[in-house]
């Protein structure tokens, strides 16, 4: 991590749900300029480490902090005032809210936001993503991938430093998952943070840069695509499934 | 304040602790099967009082005869209502389940409490004792009624156990709460379990009314108290199983009684022993806000 | 709302008052009440229809408003405005104390706590009647010396109006948006930067002032409060009254307080029929128009003025698929 600025750190995290340990201790850095893909398989402990990590849980040790800050406490609004946006593993929308409402939410939450200024950035992300058609909909009644879009443009409404996508291709048609893939690599490029969570490999090596993968409630591995590819402890983890 | 007074306070908190145990049973039935808080179960309740009552007065039925003629009819009834209320609760289709079953249980609460009023006067009634007379045991009084009350509200306790343990339905039943989706894997129809178990918690809550009528009369509004006494049971009697909302029950019942004697002013004592159940269900929910039926509470959605 | 429906809805209410002399006192008194209620149940419909938080203490806040004021103005001789002011203020406090301690209460627990509560105020309250004067009643002073209900019934239009438009603003502020998030999905509206724990606690405290502001009129108005005035009776009325009219926009919900208020009045020579009636429409409403029965008709009439202002832009109306059921 020379010289990047860490965004997000997640230190000796521990989470137990009654006997079942789905985070052991778990150490997690996320950098300025990172396109990470955070993998491993069902059960392994991903969803729960990025619930601890936006607020939405608390651990039963060890600490986060963003930007150096310890949050512990903290409610996760309190996350996404500091630029740590994220979106769900089953998208969780504003169902009866029109497309154009989700997207303000966020937007007004920011302090010093005026209407005009916001519903301006929220036409632009729409057209971004190619749901400016749909803005007066309910968000209820739109395709799967064009909810997965749409929570990926609320926490773009954020202008976060850092993005937690949780499984953004489950469930997605191929030609949209092309089109949030070109998103999100278009969105790196312009200076986002990702990590991107997925228990299938394929889509995350096609645009991360670092690859972290865990296995029962454990990292087994940190590093370059290739080098964690090549990883025995990472192939026995899958082939032991 | 006598050790017989105490006594019979505690002999009373016993037997109220049964009736509790037996109403809160049939919430955590209808909680763990329908995934909602029955706000009517109270009203049920109440009813079950009246039909046996009028099955005594009109039939000449005795009146244990009469408790199981209101536990059929309740059973019955509260099986149609939710047939005709309650259904949409299973469909994809509905939207935000759990307002809508507290609406509809609320509504449904105001209904049977309004139509009561009407149909059964608004004045208490009390039907022919059990057994008249009473038992003295040293200077305690009891009086027969309770005793009977205390009895068979643990012989149907017993049963339920014997029911949910042993037999095929009651196993399936469990299986049910447990895993809509894996019960029906295995070839159980749940939509008939939640018919089933609607009206069976009814029926306990009407088997509870028709045990209390001799004792304390009927009146169109005695369900609103004890369903709150309920979910007091419920959250302290270990979260939806039944052998703890036995001891819960009891519990309450209890230290009702025992707030009563001790209480310093006489004329406050029995309205704030009411109070006094209520607060304890708040002090919970503030720690447990969840909590209420522990691992039993999957949602539908 | 565009400009003819405001129109439209400004004249109405200008009719109304222009003729209200006309009613004899049975019906003023009908349509003041009507209006005390039609403030709670906005006031309700804020709470349980916009940001989903189903509060069965709505009834006893509008007590504990009306108590406090009666009991201030008795012991310390205030003017009857600042007597109802103090509920208000009284109402606020509890009530966002209320919604702080349940914070952490979603659905059927929120539920049963705020009935829990309204239980414990009322059984107070008719247990401390050397303060209450309980079950027997409090007598309370009149806020006019008026010898006819007519000037009530200016003020009890003002304080609606009021309300409706406190709120109204409210709602159509971004603390409206960030409600309505809320109750879609909590998780989402933190995850969004919302501060949920924030607008739980401030709409919690707003519905219950507003609730309080009712029950003081009310008070002194009647002149006399009594421990029913917050029971789990008035609960269920209020809740029929906004449910049927429609809970999750002011106008319908103080719609159906209007009309419900009405057909018991209309109907009372069918005496105590009436009520359970309602309990049926009630649970016919939820089961097959769960948006209310005022509902279909408020949009028509807010599309009413769309069309006529301008028919090329008017939005792409969104048909109206809420009630799912």
């Amino acid at each position: 991590m020379s010289g990047r600025a860490e965004l997000v750190r997640g230190v000796g995290l521990v989470k137990r749900f009654g006997g079942i340990v789905a985070n052991d201790a778990v150490d997690f850095v996320v950098a300025e300029g990172d396109l990470l893909g955070l993998i491993g398989p069902n059960g392994s402990g991903k969803t729960t480490l990025i619930n601890m990590l936006t607020g939405h849980l608390e651990p039963d040790g060890g600490d986060v902090l963003v930007r150096g800050q310890r949050m512990s406490g903290r409610p996760p609004n309190v996350y996404a005032a500091m630029g740590v946006a994220r979106t769900f593993q089953q998208t969780q929308l504003f169902g009866r809210m029109t497309v154009l409402e989700n997207m303000l939410v966020p937007g007004l939450a920011r302090p010093h936001s005026t209407w005009d200024e916001v519903a301006r950035r929220a036409r632009r992300y729409l057209d971004f993503l190619s749901l400016s058609d749909v803005e007066q909909l309910p968000a209820k009644n739109l395709s799967g991938g064009q909810q997965k879009l749409l929570e990926l443009g609320r926490c773009l409404m954020l202008e976060p430093a850092v993005l937690f996508l949780d499984e953004p291709f489950a469930g997605v048609h191929p030609r949209l998952r092309d089109k949030l893939l070109d998103r999100i690599r278009e969105l790196h490029q312009g200076g986002r943070t990702f990590v991107v969570v997925d228990h299938d490999m394929e889509s995350i090596l096609r645009i991360s840069r670092r690859l972290v993968v865990m296995a029962r409630g454990s990292k087994i591995a940190d590093g370059e695509p290739d080098a964690v590819r090549a990883d025995q402890a990472v192939l026995a983890a899958y082939a032991g499934l | 304040m006598s050790w017989d007074y105490l006594l019979v306070q505690v002999t009373n908190g016993a037997v109220i602790g049964v009736i509790y145990a037996l109403i809160a049973v049939g919430v955590t039935l209808i909680f763990s099967i329908l995934k909602i808080v029955n706000f009517a179960h109270g009203d049920l309740y109440m009813l079950g009082g009246y039909c046996a009552y009028y099955v005594i007065e009109y039939g000449g039925v005795p009146p244990l005869a009469a408790m199981v003629v209101a536990m059929a009819a309740l059973f019955l009834g509260a099986m149609i209502l939710e047939r005709l209320m309650l259904t949409p609760l299973y469909s994809d289709a509905t939207e935000r389940k759990d307002e809508y079953g507290l609406i509809v249980t609320f509504g449904l609460a105001y209904f049977l409490r309004n139509t009561a009023v009407i149909a059964f006067g608004p004045f208490p009634l009390k039907p022919p004792s059990f057994i008249p007379g009473v038992q003295r045991i040293g200077n305690v009084i009891v009086t027969n009624d309770r005793l009977v009350a205390g009895g068979v509200g643990v012989a149907l306790i017993v049963g339920l156990l014997y029911f949910m343990k042993r037999t095929i339905w009651g196993q399936a039943l469990d299986a049910v709460s447990q895993s809509r989706d894996a019960a029906a894997i295995v070839g159980i129809n749940a939509q008939r379990f939640n018919s089933f178990a609607f009206g069976f918690g009814a029926a306990l809550a009407a088997a509870a009314g028709a045990l209390v009528a001799p004792i304390f009369s009927l009146a169109p509004d005695m369900g609103v108290l004890p369903n709150i006494h309920a979910y007091v049971i419920v959250i302290l009697g270990g979260m939806g199983s039944v052998g703890g909302s036995i001891i819960a029950g009891l519990l309450l019942g209890e230290s009702e009684n025992l707030f009563t004697a001790f209480f310093p002013d006489p004329t406050r004592a029995f309205a704030y022993t009411n109070a006094f159940g209520v607060l304890v269900l708040m002090v919970f929910l503030i720690f447990r806000p969840q909590g209420l039926f522990g691992r039993r509470h999957l949602r539908m959605e | 709302m565009r400009g003819l429906p405001i129109a439209i809805v400004l004249a109405a209410a200008a009719l109304a008052l222009a003729n209200a002399g006309r009613l004899n006192p049975y019906w003023t008194h009908v349509a003041i009440i009507a209006m005390y209620y039609g403030i709670l149940a906005a006031s309700w419909s804020l709470l349980a229809g916009y940001v989903g938080l189903f509060s069965l203490s709505h009834m006893a806040f509008a007590s504990i408003g009306g108590y406090t004021s009666a009991l201030l103005i008795q012991w310390f001789r205030l003017p009857i405005p600042l007597g109802i002011v103090a509920g208000v203020v009284m109402c606020c406090a509890l009530g966002g104390a209320i919604g702080w301690v349940c914070l952490r209460m979603s659905g059927p627990y929120l539920a049963i706590f705020t009935l829990g509560f309204s239980e414990i105020v009322r059984i107070t309250i008719s247990t401390e009647d050397e303060v209450t004067a309980g079950m027997a009643g409090l007598h309370t002073h009149s806020l006019l010396a008026s010898a006819t209900r007519l000037p009530y019934l200016y003020v009890a239009f003002a304080l609606l109006a009021l309300s409706l438009l406190l709120m109204g603003l409210l709602v159509r502020s971004r603390w409206g948006l960030f409600f309505r998030a809320i109750r879609e999905d909590e998780q989402a509206a933190a995850a969004s930067g919302v501060a949920v724990a924030r607008c739980r606690i401030v709409a919690f405290a707003v519905a219950s002032g507003f609730a309080g502001l009712a029950g003081g009129f009310y008070a002194h108005y009647i002149g006399i409060m009594t421990p029913s005035v917050g029971d789990l009776d008035e609960m269920a009325k209020l809740l029929v009254m906004t449910v049927i009219g429609g809970m999750e926009r002011l106008p319908t919900a103080v719609g159906g307080a209007f009309v419900v208020e009405f057909l018991l009045e209309w109907l009372r020579e069918y005496g105590q029929w009436r009520l359970p009636v309602f309990g049926i429409v009630l649970l016919l409403t939820m089961r097959f128009a769960r948006n209310g029965l005022v509902t279909p008709f408020w949009l028509q009439f807010l599309r009413l003025g769309e069309a006529r202002v301008s028919p090329l832009s008017a939005a792409p109306t969104v048909p109206d698929k809420e009630s799912g059921t």
